[in-house]
């Protein structure tokens, strides 16, 4: 039988793919099948069922309910402070970019679902959580415990010197802004803000992994700061940090962001961005990730925990 | 408005807040499992839409139409993210979706109004299967044991209220597009 479509309609397999897309997101395994498949004609066609189910959408909720106005004030704040915050060091554009891409940009972007083996990978966080509770065990019977690495040689090394240009950069003379090291200093010395040790997994890439991260949760600011991180090759994987909320389901901890740590580097201090408001933290991770950051982990590669409490 | 959210400006920002937040809200509850998943849920969504404004394509659609794509997009990623339960729509809640009267849906959107104009005829059947994968989340497996109804048949439903609605938009966007 001869194929009479018009070579920009896709055929009734990508349909079904491409519906199933928009309504309720595909399996690896479709996607994998998707993706082989024409991409121009089905970004063109997912874009329109996307159109299409956002206009069904629209026309099913032809009553609204207002936003709740704390909502709409915490909507508003996190506006401000994602429109005014300077570029995160350790997060180049590029990567951040690629980032927001995946999230929301491309019509045909996949909505990338959670195997059920993520749902099990909560388990990899118990685990590397068994081994931190060992760790700060072993630590607390340790006769000298070990020394917060903040003054060594060489000096500290911010990572990395990656700096995109601001989204709102109003040409105010203004001093040299402070850098992560003093600003995480100043945190510190805050009365009410954490300071929680971070300890090292198996991973290999955490050997060695010293440190701790600084939290101030007035102002939802902090910074990491470790030595032993093994150097990463951005175009291969970013480490990313991870915030666990005890008001969030576990399963999605909020992204801190992602950084990168340069060869011969001895210590490193990186400022946390979370993108969502953590209400009460609970612990904070780095995972390996590919470039630019994951929206959700797999938790294969946890280089360093730390739990308050 | 969308292009000036993504040139910094915070009066935009609010308008979008203002104007929009009702739609993310009822969508972001529609589609999630707890209100607190739906406020996180929202907060997520106009993070997104920050992000993304530079992105906007009016020849493409309605500031409005864009929103709900992005709204929806992430929820799906939420909802199968979280685990294989419907959202938390029960299922009497079936029940109390009021479609866009056709005549007066371009108060909403033109694109609502189009969407109101293919499912007005669809049969009632195909047009519940549109409605409970589409507005209340639910995959086309549950739809078929919630109904009781072949896998294929949720199938076929969906696919032909989806492209009826699309047929819908494209023809009256060509239309436009020929009067010009």
């Amino acid at each position: 039988m001869t194929d009479t479509r018009p070579q920009d309609q896709p055929d009734e397999a990508m349909v079904d793919l491409l519906i199933k897309q928009v309504t309720e997101g595909l399996s690896p395994a479709e996607q994998r099948a998707l993706d082989v498949l024409d991409s121009e004609v089905a970004s063109a066609y997912s874009r329109d069922l996307e159109r299409a189910a956002a206009a069904v959408m629209i026309a099913g909720s032809p009553t609204q309910q207002p936003l709740p106005a704390a909502l709409a004030e915490r909507v508003a704040q996190q506006a401000a402070a994602h429109f005014a915050s300077p570029p995160k060091i350790g997060d180049s554009s590029k990567a951040r970019a690629a980032v927001d891409a995946a999230r929301t940009s491309a019509p045909s972007a996949p909505v990338r679902p959670v195997s059920r083996a993520n749902r099990y990978g909560a388990y990899g966080w118990l685990a590397a959580a068994a081994c931190l509770v060992l760790a700060i065990f072993a630590w607390q019977r340790s006769p000298s415990p070990p020394v917060v690495p903040v003054a060594q040689t060489p000096p500290p090394v911010i990572a990395p010197p990656v700096i995109a240009p601001p989204v709102i950069a109003p040409p105010v003379e203004k001093p040299p802004p402070p850098t992560p090291a003093e600003e995480r200093a100043a945190l510190l010395a805050k009365s009410d803000s954490l300071r929680i040790p971070l300890t090292s997994t198996k991973d290999p890439a955490a050997a060695g992994v010293t440190g701790d991260v600084v939290w101030d949760p007035a102002t939802q600011r902090g910074f990491l700061h470790f030595t032993g991180l093994a150097a990463n090759d951005p175009a291969v994987h970013q480490y990313q940090i991870w915030i666990f909320d005890a008001g969030r389901d576990k399963r999605y901890p909020v992204d801190g962001g992602v950084f990168d740590v340069p060869a011969n580097t001895a210590e490193v201090v990186v400022p946390i961005r979370a993108e969502l408001m953590v209400r009460k933290p609970a612990a904070f991770a780095v995972t390996v990730e590919k470039p630019g950051g994951v929206v959700v982990s797999g938790r294969e590669h946890v280089v360093a925990l730390g739990a308050i409490g | 408005m969308l292009q000036r959210i993504a040139s910094g400006d915070a009066a935009a920002v609010r308008e979008c807040i203002d104007q929009y937040g009702p739609l993310v809200w009822s969508i972001a509850r529609r589609l999630s499992r707890t209100p607190s998943d739906a406020e996180d849920a929202t907060q997520e969504i106009f993070l997104d839409i920050w992000r993304s404004a530079g992105r906007f394509d009016a020849s493409q659609g309605s500031d409005k139409v864009f929103i709900a794509m992005i709204a929806r997009r992430r929820l799906i990623d939420r909802l199968r993210k979280s685990s294989a339960e419907p959202p938390m729509d029960p299922v009497e809640a079936l029940e109390v979706v009021a479609w866009a009267d056709p005549g007066t849906a371009s108060e909403t959107s033109i694109e609502a109004e189009q969407a109101a104009r293919a499912l007005a005829e669809l049969r009632p059947e195909q047009r519940q299967v549109l409605e409970l994968g589409l507005l209340h989340g639910l995959s086309q497996s549950e739809i078929a044991a919630r109904l009781g109804m072949p896998l294929g048949t949720v199938k076929s439903f969906m696919r032909r209220g989806l492209i009826k609605v699309r047929e819908y938009m494209n023809v009256d966007a060509e239309g436009v597009s020929s009067e010009r």
